[in-house]
């Protein structure tokens, strides 16, 4: 199965992004969180704070489809 | 001269003299503005031993470089004084449109000198300036007084105000503008009340003289097209800030019940998806910005009429919300609102209403101290009654209008040790029992534990959460490049979020003023200031410099109770080797105390005598300055 991962920001160097400057294609199995998922691409999860798919905020337990788009986002300060 | 309003103004509030000076371009290139700006100035000009409440401090007000032009939410404008919280350099900034509006007037620094004798606002109309009455304004909220001027002298004058708290002394009241925006930290609200100053209306007409506009143009819009379309837009967009209170809790930095522990149980209820969608009404923008971070909000409680309110960003619910115990997003906005329209800080008031729970729940503030009433952990109505306290300086209000570290210095009794402060100014919303970079970053901090001034947590996941070693090299590389920002006066999240990086804000820099700047030159002028407020603050409060450097003891000797961090703290021992390995990085000595060869390396070799007739200049290096200052240990992530 194929999904997208999004980032930038303190990500972008951490997810290594080959489809365009944001993002990688990531083939997986499906069932597999993304959890697994960020496991398996070496992004330490206490780096993302959450993802966003379809307009929605997904905790990382999130079991993607495919063709996900999946951005993610790191934690950041506040304002 | 390109890029500046091309003026500096000096009101003398006691006589009502007004004076104006073309800007001095060198000046200008040296300090870029706002926070270089005050601090060269108040360095320069405020006695010593100047009371921050007194006529000698003065208050000033300043945009930067970027304000008011196209760089990527170039919208910020800088205050400062003396603190009244700290005792030392004070700046603060805030973003909304006041700091275009002053440089489309044509005015770069606005220095306010001495005291009033009766209640006045600042009235700027291009070319007017004029001090007029505000005894009609005295006592108003700061949001309704925003609303009432803006009544008064129409929608096109941008407005700052300070609230009944700053009138009083207060010593973390803020400036408020734009209906939610705040100059929120180091109580530059007080200062300004404590000059008889209620307001400020600005309306500018002219435009800003621009080096290469064609460039300038083209680079914008090629930013604007690439950002409008980065993935983190949307998120940004949609929750701002608040999305990172489930993060936050999730891994053990967020405060709960002034810091006893920090994972905070009903998060849920106060988070950024609650936010938006119970009570979020729209979105917000700054002068010159397309992320539309802020959030506009409504809170219904029963009861209570419903107010409007922009917020609550993440600080506030981490300080008004997690550490006074609550657990309701309406409860939260609605304790935002109180704040902003008291005009306090939500960040030092929250955090210290949080202190004066936990001193309640020990028993050492009890009901005769609150007039009959209760102070319990989440209780929006006890929160409601002490916050009027405190704006009022009422029985045990007055106590706590010193902030936690004044309050615990009157109140004795152990509580010193939960006071979650540095240098007098309170912690941002993050605990640091399982980071120590960012605990380092609070008590190095040259204006008290503020987290814009280096936030380091994503450094201490890369680094290694609980050992000591590294951290120092971040912090000083972080306390360089985030107050930059506030230095050119444009918000951090288009270089920290959306990929624009510094060195195209240093091109825009460029563009607009035809200087020959680079990146380098940047961080060695924040490199600079940094050294400056910290010998301002040496030869204000004496020395050594370490002494100042000092943790809340909860933060370095209790452990975690519960939750992912359960178990975890500084301690001592790793304490002390950050603060001598962050000397040894900055080049000061041992005791924190810059030392010659680093202000002279700076440009700043006046700062070393002054400190030389102090007694307080570092003692030189026996091999000369170590090699690794002013190395650049860029993290990963920041």
């Amino acid at each position: 199965m194929i999904v997208y991962l999004r980032s930038g920001g303190k990500l972008h160097e951490l997810l290594k992004p080959d489809v365009d400057q944001y993002t990688r294609r990531v083939e997986t199995d499906e069932g597999a969180t993304l959890v697994e998922i960020l496991g398996e691409l070496g992004i330490p999860l206490a780096m993302v704070a959450f993802a966003f798919v379809a307009g929605k905020v997904q905790k990382l337990g999130y079991v993607p489809s495919e063709g996900d788009v999946i951005t993610i986002q790191s934690p950041v300060a506040g304002g | 001269m390109n890029g500046f309003g091309g003026t500096i103004v000096r009101i003398n509030l006691e006589t009502g003299g007004i004076k104006r000076t073309p800007t001095p371009e060198k000046f200008a290139r040296e300090w870029m503005g706002a926070r270089g700006f005050v601090a060269k100035t108040i360095y320069d000009e405020v006695p010593r031993d100047a009371d921050p409440l007194g006529p000698e401090n003065i208050l000033i007000m300043a945009p930067g470089v970027l304000t008011g032009t196209f760089a990527p939410a170039g919208s910020k404008i800088g205050f400062g004084c003396i603190s009244p919280a700290t005792n030392g350099h004070a700046d603060s900034n805030m973003g909304g449109h006041l700091g275009a509006e002053m440089k489309y007037a044509g005015y770069d620094m606005v220095v306010f000198e001495r005291i009033s004798p009766e209640p006045v606002y600042l009235y700027i109309d291009d070319d007017t300036i004029e001090l007029r009455s505000a005894s009609d304004y005295w006592g108003m909220g700061s949001l309704d007084l925003e609303k009432r001027m803006k009544d008064d002298l129409g929608e096109d004058f941008q407005i700052a105000t300070i609230g009944p708290a700053g009138e009083n002394g207060v010593v973390f009241s803020c400036i408020t503008h734009d209906f939610g925006r705040q100059a929120g930290r180091c109580g530059v609200g007080a200062v300004m009340g404590s000059k008889k100053l209620k307001a400020i209306a600005i309306r500018g007409s002219k435009s800003l003289p621009v080096h290469d506009l064609p460039t300038l143009t083209k680079s914008t819009c090629d930013i604007i097209q690439r950002t409008k379309t980065h993935p983190l837009m949307e998120p940004w967009q949609k929750y701002g800030t608040a999305l990172f209170v489930g993060w936050s809790n999730d891994h053990g930095c967020f405060p709960s019940r002034n810091f006893q522990t920090t994972y905070h149980e009903g998060w849920e209820g106060i988070s950024g998806e609650k936010l938006a969608e119970e009570i979020l009404v729209t979105h917000k923008a700054c002068f010159g910005c397309w992320i539309n971070c802020g959030k506009y909000s409504r809170a219904h409680i029963p009861g209570k009429p419903d107010v409007y309110v922009e917020g609550p960003e993440y600080e506030t619910i981490a300080l008004c919300g997690g550490s006074c115990g609550m657990t309701n997003i309406h409860d939260v906005a609605y304790a935002n609102y109180l704040c902003d329209n008291l005009g306090l800080d939500t960040m030092s008031g929250g955090n210290t209403i949080g202190f004066a729970m936990e001193c309640y729940e020990k028993g050492i503030i009890t009901k005769d101290d609150l007039e009959g009433h209760e102070l319990r952990w989440g209780n929006i109505d006890d929160f409601e009654n002490i916050i009027r306290m405190i704006a009022d300086r009422r029985g045990i209000g007055e106590v706590l209008s010193y902030g936690t570290k004044g309050a615990a210095e009157r109140l004795g009794q152990g509580t010193l040790a939960f006071a979650h402060q540095a240098k007098g100014m309170e912690f941002s919303g993050y605990d640091t029992r399982w980071y120590s970079a960012q605990l380092l970053s609070y008590c190095t901090s040259d204006i008290g534990a503020h987290h814009n001034r280096s936030w380091a947590i994503t450094a201490d996941i890369q680094i290694g959460q609980d050992t000591p070693e590294g951290k120092a090299e971040v912090v000083i590389y972080l306390q360089h490049i985030r107050p930059l920002f506030d230095t050119w006066c444009c918000c951090r999240l288009f270089w920290g979020e959306v990929d624009v990086t510094a060195e195209e804000h240093v091109d825009t820099i460029r563009y607009i003023t035809g200087w020959d700047v680079t990146l380098e030159e940047c961080m060695k002028i924040s490199e600079k200031i940094w050294n400056l407020t910290r010998s301002h603050y040496l030869e204000r409060n004496g020395g050594p410099g370490r002494r100042f450097d000092v943790a809340p003891a909860r933060q370095l000797e209790e452990k975690v109770p519960s939750g992912p961090a359960e178990g975890h703290r500084v301690g001592i021992e790793n304490f002390e080797y950050m603060l001598d390995d962050y000397y040894y990085n900055r080049g000061w000595d041992k005791n924190g105390n810059p030392t010659r060869e680093v202000l002279e390396i700076l440009g700043i070799p006046y700062v070393a005598d002054n400190l030389e007739k102090a007694g307080l200049l570092g003692e030189p290096f026996e091999d000369g300055v170590p090699e690794v200052r002013g190395r650049r240990l860029k993290p990963k992530a920041m």
